[in-house]
């Protein structure tokens, strides 16, 4: 198979790329690392108020982190796409024979294999502070986080393809970041909010992946949320994929 | 040529993009263009930046959706069998795009194997190139310690690596010193005598001149002119001849006071009969003779009983610039930087040439 071919190929280079450059490496490991330790006391303070334990709270604020997580690798690939297709590197592969849909999914899949080693990060070090371990709900999860990161991801690339700039892709993702955070209920859950909020967060796809992600993280693994999250996350994925090879495909001026 | 030998074919090639700004509209970047290249030449493209140059040649190698014309590389139709032509051909863009973060050696296998040749193939056909462009001092540094004219040679070999039967350079040598730019030319030289065509760019006119079998000179997105470097050298009958002229009151001859020498000559110069051509800038009067040998003795007494001061005088054979100045109206040692492409050269402000 050719395509999985050129997957492997582009996957193994993007990987070296990244594990080449430092800065990337540093702020990609201390950001999860941050969220944890920046967050936990605050939330420790507020869910010992209404009786939580320390426990408790962690089950329910890293499931969080870890759908963040997930939008945030495939929110930043679109950087360096931009940054690639400036030094030419798009254009170099565009010209091989290489499979369209490979010169998208590696870079996505390398960013992802990193993702998930930053998530077992962020799991061992909650492991740490009380999280309770269900496998079977992480495995589950694990595909849900991987779905959503690659459309986020293949939307990115995708965008970042058309606006070609840095400044006018900026301004997209910066437009595009707060809503769809605000809106999912990362980090307080949404059921807190009114009516009209929890109607518009129904239209936001990383709302279903945290509202999953919450269920499947306590061990749940036959519920609504999770059902509901594969039913948007699968044909979203594989419309937004199918759209942004589209994109390399057109060629871009 | 007879059509059977040409390797790059295109009727009536047409681009045009989206306006940008306020006045909107389409940007008609290329119009009609027909080329003919036959099999084992170097065939230049020779004009401004923004005279299409790339947008062509991004057509011809399937990044650019051809708008209307038709374009067949390597046998093959370019919109309709794209695939068949990414095997056949190589590209380097002004850009290169090498990975910065890897070395040289590691860029051209996977190049290599982006073209469907295993690791074991490609190891000894990387190493050959690491021969045949001299990288081999820099071969295991990351590109990112490169100078220029190394960056250049690596992407060239990064375009070669499957062996491609004809290879498209877009500005192979923008941006080089001169030595590095001659030490490419070799190597370009010896790309056509492995047997391979060679499609470039340039907007440098010694480069079209040293290193193109055939040339097609552009402009305004359409080819003013057409053949050998000699033979289109040889469209310009006779020589030229440019007189720089003083200033009467000053002696300096920045613009306004030059000019002025300038202008008093052409008009008196203008009237002879034996001159072909003028164009005055500058305080220079640049014009083109049948014979330079009787026409120089001529032209200096001339001026000398009008009283016009000389401040020199020199004549030459005709180059590509007169060609494109004859075709154009204007020269294209003045357009270096002009039309905002990038990796333009950094050399003379674009001005305007009163002809």
């Amino acid at each position: 198979m050719k395509p999985v071919r050129d997957i492997g190929l582009l996957f193994q280079r993007y990987d070296i790329q990244l594990l080449r450059n430092p800065v990337w490496l540093f702020v990609g490991f201390s950001t999860p690392i941050l969220y944890l330790v920046l967050f936990m006391p605050l939330l420790k303070h507020a869910g010992g108020a209404v009786g939580l334990s320390s426990g408790q709270v962690v089950n329910l604020f890293l499931p969080g982190i870890l759908s963040l997580l997930a939008f945030a690798s495939g929110i930043g690939l679109g950087f360096s796409t931009i940054f690639e297709l400036k030094a030419g590197v798009i254009e170099r592969f565009r010209v091989t024979p290489a499979s369209r849909f490979a010169i998208l999914t590696g870079p996505i899949l390398a960013t992802m294999t990193m993702m998930f080693v930053f998530d077992a990060v962020v799991v061992a070090v909650g492991f740490g502070v009380g999280f309770t371990v269900h496998w079977a709900g992480l495995a589950v999860l694990a595909v849900l986080l991987a779905l959503l990161m690659a459309t986020v991801a293949a939307f990115s690339v995708a965008t970042a393809l058309i606006t070609k700039d840095i400044s006018g892709f900026a301004a997209i993702v910066n437009g595009l970041n707060l809503p769809v955070l605000l809106l999912a209920g990362v980090l307080l859950p949404i059921s807190l909010g009114p009516a009209w909020m929890r109607v518009i967060a129904h239209f936001n796809p990383l709302y279903y992946l945290v509202e999953a992600s919450r269920v499947l993280a306590g061990g749940t693994l036959a519920a609504t949320a999770v059902w509901q999250a594969f039913a948007v996350l699968v044909p979203l994925c594989a419309v937004v994929l199918a759209w942004a090879t589209g994109v390399f495909r057109k060629a871009v001026a | 040529m007879r059509p059977m030998d040409s390797i790059i074919t295109t009727r009536e090639l047409r681009k045009s993009f989206a306006g940008r700004g306020k006045r909107g509209g389409r940007v008609e970047a290329v119009r009609g263009v027909s080329i003919d290249v036959a099999r084992g030449e170097v065939f230049g493209f020779l004009g401004p930046n923004g005279a299409g140059k790339t947008t062509t040649l991004r057509m011809l190698t399937t990044l650019l959706p051809i708008e209307s014309g038709t374009a067949t590389v390597a046998g093959f139709d370019v919109a309709r069998r794209p695939k068949q032509v990414r095997t056949r051909i190589g590209y380097v863009s002004q850009l290169g795009g090498a990975d910065e973060l890897a070395t040289g050696r590691e860029n051209l296998i996977l190049q290599g194997r982006l073209y469907g040749a295993s690791r074991a193939q490609v190891a000894p056909r990387a190493q050959a190139l690491v021969e045949l462009l001299d990288l081999a001092e820099f071969a295991d540094r990351r590109v990112a310690t490169y100078s220029g004219g190394q960056r250049r040679r690596l992407d060239i070999a990064l375009g070669i690596v499957h062996e491609p039967s004809v290879i498209f350079l877009d500005e192979p040598t923008t941006g080089l010193d001169p030595q590095s730019r001659a030490n490419l030319w070799d190597h370009i030289r010896a790309l056509r005598e492995r047997g391979a065509t060679v499609f470039l760019t340039t907007h440098y006119l010694e480069e079209a001149d040293v290193l193109c079998d055939r040339l097609m000179i552009m402009d305004h997105g359409q080819i003013v002119a057409e053949g050998t470097p000699r033979a289109l050298k040889q469209q310009v009958a006779g020589d030229a001849i440019v007189i720089s002229l003083r200033s009467d009151d000053h002696g300096a001859d920045n613009h306004g006071a030059g000019g002025h020498g300038a202008e008093r000559a052409a008009p008196v110069l203008r009237a002879e009969p034996y001159v072909r051509e003028l164009t005055a800038e500058d305080g220079q009067v640049r014009l083109y003779v049948d014979d330079g040998g009787t026409a120089l003795p001529q032209l200096i007494r001339l001026l000398d009983s009008s009283g016009i001061p000389i401040r020199s005088i020199s004549m030459s054979e005709p180059t590509l610039d007169d060609v494109f100045l004859r075709q154009t109206g204007r020269s294209l040692r003045d357009e270096g930087t002009a039309g905002g492409e990038p990796g333009s050269d950094t050399g003379t402000e674009p001005r305007e040439v009163a002809a």
